[in-house]
């Protein structure tokens, strides 16, 4: 595994293609200092977020509990705080908050309303301003 | 310690009422909307009927003079230190902080609950405000500019530190409670004493859609339609009566006695609400149509346990989802 | 009985009603009223007390009201089988035996006439009697407390003589005194709130009935025997 290299667009493409299949909604991968972030496209086209260091740093907002994905209205992209609820995790009647770790621009939602989501999956991408 | 620094009038601290002195003439009064309450007082970890704030008129501000859990429920829309509240929602305010409610369209009244209540005196075992016999909740008044309020002592949850909410009851028991498609709501009722003595006017009651007048109050509402009269006129002998008596006074058109009607009354009533859709009417403002529908006391106990069960529901999976969060936090 | 008075009660609040047998109807899904038969005597209010003790040692009843030669009893829960609630309150209401509550007796001292007695110039034209003669007859009653509602410690007090008895007005007055010495159709009482009130005021008394602080706050039980002592009278 040493030997691999997330920068290597035949990587890349393999991984994308392999989340594609499986109908992930995308992936976070930390590798001996390289990091790669895929999103797959509803269109299932995959896109790559952060393959690189000098690129734009992100944050990932994640789901505190497994629970129903709640969306709210809102236009993308859009600047949002530190602490703002961006959407829920609903369990049962209860509704978790799912909310920004920093501040930056809301640039993605990584799940669909009313998706099941389980403990930790990434739910929605911030781009933190430099 | 709370302080009150901006409230419009008619706001006041409410439980879920001075039950049991009906018969010295004693009000019930507590919230219009006891759902709305209970669900408030759940999230900040009280007693469903703990004492909280309710909000006829806006904006209300307070000021919070010590880290407390603080929900707000119903129709209100709440800001703390300017940033949103989701509906149907707790935080926790620091010491310092100002919680700011405003007025949701297609309500009436939004309640605030804190955690350990509002903890004014008991009058007759109820924190309630009964404005009419000037005690009870804040000296017997509505809230005003300058109230200092006392809140009982209560740990703040690690959940209403992360802040968490509900699905609102009109949206989690959509298919309990209909409302027609043009917003006239449907107000569930059993035929009370003199029902029959209205002849052919008793079908138009239940037939025809009544607006809510503007003369309604925690008191009673009244409704604008077509009069509806007893065949022959009736007088009453006085007799106690609960919230949600429907009376006929000599004009025709029906009262309905709220939280803070008399104990007693004496025009003839057609009907009674069944006491699980009070609260719809409670966040129903002047202008809103009703119709009232024949209903069951079978239909009116289903009704009552739905209601329980929400709050039940509430009740266990936040404490489940507090244990969860907990044991996620410890890995 | 006073013509007068008769058409007057016809047009403006309807003839009394007056029921043959117990009469037992809901009011919203847990509350049941039941209206004893009969006229408006003390005889169908003793009976209607004993009803109020028996029906308020059931468990699954939560509160109980006793009104004017009536009874409200509220449920804990909407109950499964409403017939057998009925069934149960009109065997209780058959059982019920006459109580003679042994009640306190409580003098209140009146002033008759001036600024708060509104209405007994109306009284007099309707009665067409002096009022000296009014306040006589008023005060020289013996009232029993039947029940206490509509306000906090207001009783309804029976024992009125016919000759004085005056319908409640169709539009109320908007701000009567509480303490004024009132006539409502054939009872009487005293104003224990400053509002709006139809009934008539012919005094005044400065007593407070209500202390919502007190162990018993009110004043007034069911059972007590009511007199009106003249203090004053400003004619």
């Amino acid at each position: 595994m040493t030997d691999l290299n997330l920068s290597d667009p035949a990587v890349i493409a393999a991984i994308s293609g392999a989340l594609t299949k499986a109908g992930v909604d995308g992936i976070e991968i930390e590798h001996e200092r390289q990091k790669l972030r895929i999103v797959v496209e509803h269109n299932g086209v995959a896109s790559v977020l952060a393959p690189a260091a000098g690129r734009a740093q992100t944050s990932l907002a994640k789901a505190p509990l497994a629970g129903i994905f709640q969306a709210v209205d809102g236009t993308l992209p859009r600047h949002v705080a530190a602490g703002e609820n961006l959407g829920f995790v609903r369990v049962g009647p209860i509704l978790l908050p799912v909310k920004a770790a920093k501040t930056g621009v809301l640039i993605r939602a990584l799940a669909e309303h009313n998706a099941l989501v389980g403990y930790g999956d990434p739910l929605f991408e911030i781009e933190l301003n430099s | 310690m709370i302080e009150v620094i901006d409230t419009g009038p008619l706001n006041t601290i409410q439980d879920l009422g001075r039950t049991g002195f009906r018969d010295i003439g004693v009000t019930v009064s507590g919230a219009m909307d006891p759902l709305a309450l209970k669900v408030a007082n759940l999230l900040v970890g009280n007693e469903e009927g703990a004492a909280g704030i309710e909000l006829q008129t806006f904006p209300f501000r307070v000021r919070f003079g010590k880290e407390v859990a603080v929900a707000v429920t119903g129709g209100g829309n709440a800001t703390l230190d300017g940033v949103a509240m989701p509906p149907w929602w707790v935080q926790t305010a620091q010491a310092g902080q100002i919680l700011e409610v405003t007025p949701v369209a297609g309500s009436a009244r939004g309640y605030v609950a804190f955690g350990g209540g509002v903890d004014v005196e008991p009058v007759m075992g109820s924190r309630s405000t009964s404005l009419r016999g000037a005690f009870g909740g804040m000296e017997g008044r509505a809230l005003r500019k300058g109230d200092l309020l006392p809140l009982g002592d209560a740990p703040v949850s690690e959940l209403a530190m992360t802040g968490f909410g509900v699905v609102a009851p009109m949206l989690e028991m959509t298919s309990l409670f209909p409302v027609v498609e043009d917003g006239t709501v449907l107000i569930r009722a059993l035929p009370a004493g003199e029902h029959d003595l209205f002849g052919a006017d008793a079908e138009r009651f239940w037939r025809q859609t009544w607006k809510i007048s503007p003369q309604s109050d925690r008191t009673g509402y009244r409704l604008a339609g077509d009069p509806i009269r007893p065949v022959a006129p009736v007088e009453m002998r006085s007799h106690g009566i609960v919230a949600g008596v429907v009376q006929v006074p000599p004009a025709g058109e029906p009262i309905i006695q709220m939280s803070d009607a008399n104990t007693a009354g004496g025009y003839p009533k057609i009907a009674g609400i069944v006491e699980a859709d009070l609260w719809r009417l409670g966040q129903a403002r002047a202008g809103i149509r009703v119709r009232f529908v024949r209903s069951s006391h079978a239909e009116a106990r289903a009704l009552d346990k739905a209601m329980t069960d929400y709050l039940e529901d509430i009740r266990a999976t936040s404490q489940m989802v507090a244990r969860a969060l907990k044991t996620i936090a410890g890995h | 009985m006073n013509s007068a008075l008769q058409s007057m009660t016809r047009s403006s609040l309807g003839s009394p009603l007056v029921r043959e047998r117990v009469h037992i109807s809901p009011i919203g899904s847990r509350a049941f009223l039941i209206e004893a038969p009969g006229g408006f005597d003390l005889a169908t209010q003793r009976r209607i007390w004993a009803l109020t003790q028996d029906v308020g040692h059931w468990d699954d009843v939560i509160e109980t009201v006793p009104g004017m030669t009536n009874l409200l009893a509220i449920f804990r829960v909407v109950p499964e089988d409403p017939q057998a609630v009925v069934a149960r309150l009109s065997n209780a209401w058959d059982l019920a035996q006459s109580v003679d509550l042994q009640g306190k007796t409580i003098e209140i001292a009146v002033t008759y006439g001036g600024e708060h007695a509104i209405d007994l110039g109306a009284l007099c034209n309707l009665s067409g009697l002096r009022d000296r003669e009014i306040i006589r007859i008023h005060h020289e009653g013996t009232y029993t407390v039947f029940a206490l509602g509509s306000a906090p410690g207001f009783g309804y007090l029976h024992g009125l003589d016919p000759r004085i008895h005056m319908p409640r007005k169709t539009v109320p007055s908007l701000k009567m005194e509480k303490g004024c010495v009132t006539i409502g159709g054939m009872q009487t009482g005293v104003a224990v709130l400053t509002g709006p009130n139809g009934w008539n005021s012919i005094g005044f008394a400065d007593l407070p009935m209500f202390d919502p602080t007190a162990a018993t706050p009110a004043i007034m039980a069911p059972g007590d025997i009511v007199r009106f002592i003249p203090e004053r009278i400003e004619l």
